[in-house]
């Protein structure tokens, strides 16, 4: 029997509370003005690889990777949307995602559920489970049918494990002539979980967040600064109680020097990105820049980017998409103990294993295919070729770090619909 | 002097023919909103905008056999683009598309009942219904 935690009763509790005031809100709508709609969203599709090394994952949320065995887990999903005009000022919306994703399916996948004011045009407040804005992609990279990819460039976006957090979040439109120019500012708390070599990782961290956004014609700009700090750990307690044994002083000097790199609770993260959009109706364009600075050796810093080119031809819109991302850790080499004995040998490959699991150095480059075929359905096709440095496949699953292919073919199909 | 009639000839029957395509944008006989920009109507159909530069709520209303030449003439896009438009715009909580509705009728009586209300029509199906029309694309 797997009895749940406290901590884990308060998050579902918390859970229900949101869409409790979101029905409640709702329930007491004025009937003249009450508009709602469901809406729905989903993506089916199969991948699969020429390697059996190392897994493939879309993000690193995800619990499932596809290697040359295919699947479908990795790039379909399903998620409805409920939307409900309260007023003419207020309005709730609830997001729930059908997804692999690690930790509670219930909790996890409740993407939104939150309670909009816009008291005027130009201003809008939202209160509850809110969308984490830090990049161009970041409220609708589920929706499939939004953007031409298979899925967003893997390089930037499978490294980002939040996607949604509850609090508050304030934005204002500016009008500037026909440009819009929109100030986000967010602040919340927020509950993430993901895998990691080491199990389970259940991030609790405050957030806060700046995004500017500037549209005009046919192009979208955006430059955004994310900050949290972690409030839990990895799950490397065993490691910790290990390296701090006294018994091991002795045999083993210095290492208890490592349970400070062994511990994320307490330290802080910072995000930034830039990047822009453009679509003239025939072309196509999209970059995005990221640098992620921490100060911890666990979640180590990261630099990202990608762009991508697209041309429609009638219903058919065909795209390269160039991404990297390499991190900036050095390799961390874990002296060997004083005495040579099995297990404190094992000690040493373990805490090797787990420092230097977290490498990132990719590049990719992806060519596919979008067939818009009929009425909000869009079939898609895409090759990707991936090439790896030294242990940087932490975007992926691996049994030991080091032992990767230094390239990799991914191929995927699928479709992707709104109804 | 054939030319001459042939030309003259053409000249009365090209707009004959261009009516036969014209979509006019119209509005609410009270709205004081009198006249629009292409620019303007795009922010409001595309949900950038939810109210006419008098302030006055806009509602706007889809003509949903109009659709692909109306979207066309205005944003030079294909009925699929506006769709993945849309997606973006509705699950990223951003807004909700105009609301569609089937036939003439119902577009000139949704018109005609909200003072904010803008929607879009052949020229033809308006026939002596009272609306304003703020701009014609074609």
């Amino acid at each position: 029997m797997n009895f749940m935690s406290l901590a884990e009763k308060l998050v579902l509790f918390k859970c229900y509370l949101l869409l409790f005031v979101c029905f409640m809100a709702t329930a007491n709508a004025d009937e003249q003005s009450k508009r709602w709609s469901i809406k729905g969203f989903g993506s089916f599709g199969v991948t699969g690889s020429d390697t059996d090394r190392i897994g493939f994952l879309r993000n690193r949320t995800q619990t499932k990777a596809v290697d040359n065995n295919w699947g479908v887990t990795t790039d379909s999903r399903l998620g409805v949307q409920l939307d409900v005009d309260i007023s003419d000022s207020l309005h709730t919306t609830v997001q729930w995602i059908a997804r692999d994703h690690a930790g509670d399916f219930f909790e996890q996948n409740l993407e939104w559920a939150f309670l909009s004011w816009r008291p005027r045009d130009d201003i809008n407040i939202r209160i509850g489970r809110l969308g984490l804005d830090t990049f161009l992609l970041s409220d609708y990279r589920e929706v499939g049918y939004a953007y031409v990819w298979m899925r967003p460039p893997h390089e930037f976006y499978a490294n980002i494990p939040l996607s949604h957090f509850d609090g508050i979040d304030f934005a204002q439109k500016f009008v500037i002539d026909d440009s819009f120019l929109t100030l986000k500012l967010q602040a919340g708390y927020s509950y993430s979980q993901m895998h990691t070599g080491l199990g389970l990782f259940s991030i609790k961290a405050p957030i806060a967040g700046l995004n500017i956004v500037y549209e005009t014609g046919d192009w979208r700009l955006r430059a955004g600064y994310s900050y949290m700090h972690f409030l839990s750990d990895v799950p490397s307690q065993e490691l910790v109680d290990a390296v701090n044994n006294p018994a091991l002083a002795p045999v083993y000097p210095g290492v208890s020097d490592l349970s400070a790199a062994l511990t994320l609770e307490g330290t802080d993260l910072h995000f930034m990105s830039v990047g822009g959009a453009y679509d003239d109706g025939i072309w196509l364009g999209q970059a995005e820049a990221s640098y992620m600075e921490t100060d911890n050796a666990y979640v180590v810093d990261a630099a990202s980017a990608y762009f991508s080119f697209g041309r429609r031809i009638s219903e058919f819109t065909v795209y390269g998409l160039y991404g990297l991302s390499f991190s900036f850790n050095d390799r961390v080499n874990i002296p060997a103990p004083s005495v040579l004995a099995p297990p404190l040998l094992g000690l040493q490959k373990g805490l090797n294993q787990v420092l230097n699991f977290n490498s990132i150095d990719q590049q990719s480059f992806s060519l596919g295919v979008r067939w818009d075929f009929y009425t909000n359905i869009a079939f898609k096709a895409q090759w990707t070729h991936f090439w790896f440095g030294d242990r940087g496949a932490a975007l992926w699953t691996q049994d030991e770090p080091g032992n990767i292919p230094s390239q990799v073919n991914l191929w995927s199909l699928g479709v992707d619909f709104v109804f | 002097m054939m030319k001459t009639i042939i030309k003259y000839l053409f000249a009365f029957l090209l707009p004959i023919f261009a009516v036969r395509a014209e979509i006019v944008v119209i509005t609410n006989i009270d709205n004081p909103v009198t006249v629009m920009t292409k620019t303007e109507i795009q922010s409001i159909f595309m949900g950038r905008k939810r109210a006419f530069a008098n302030g006055l709520k806009a509602v706007a209303f889809d003509f949903s056999k109009e659709r692909e030449p109306f979207y066309s003439l205005l944003t030079h896009r294909s009925i699929q683009q506006i769709d993945a438009y849309w997606a973006r715009i509705i699950f990223s909580g951003q807004g909700m598309p105009p609301v569609k509705l089937p036939s003439a009728q119902l577009i000139l009586s949704a018109v005609q009942k909200n003072q904010g209300a803008i929607a879009y029509i052949n020229r033809r199906s308006i026939g002596d219904s009272r609306v304003r029309v703020l701009l014609s694309l074609e």
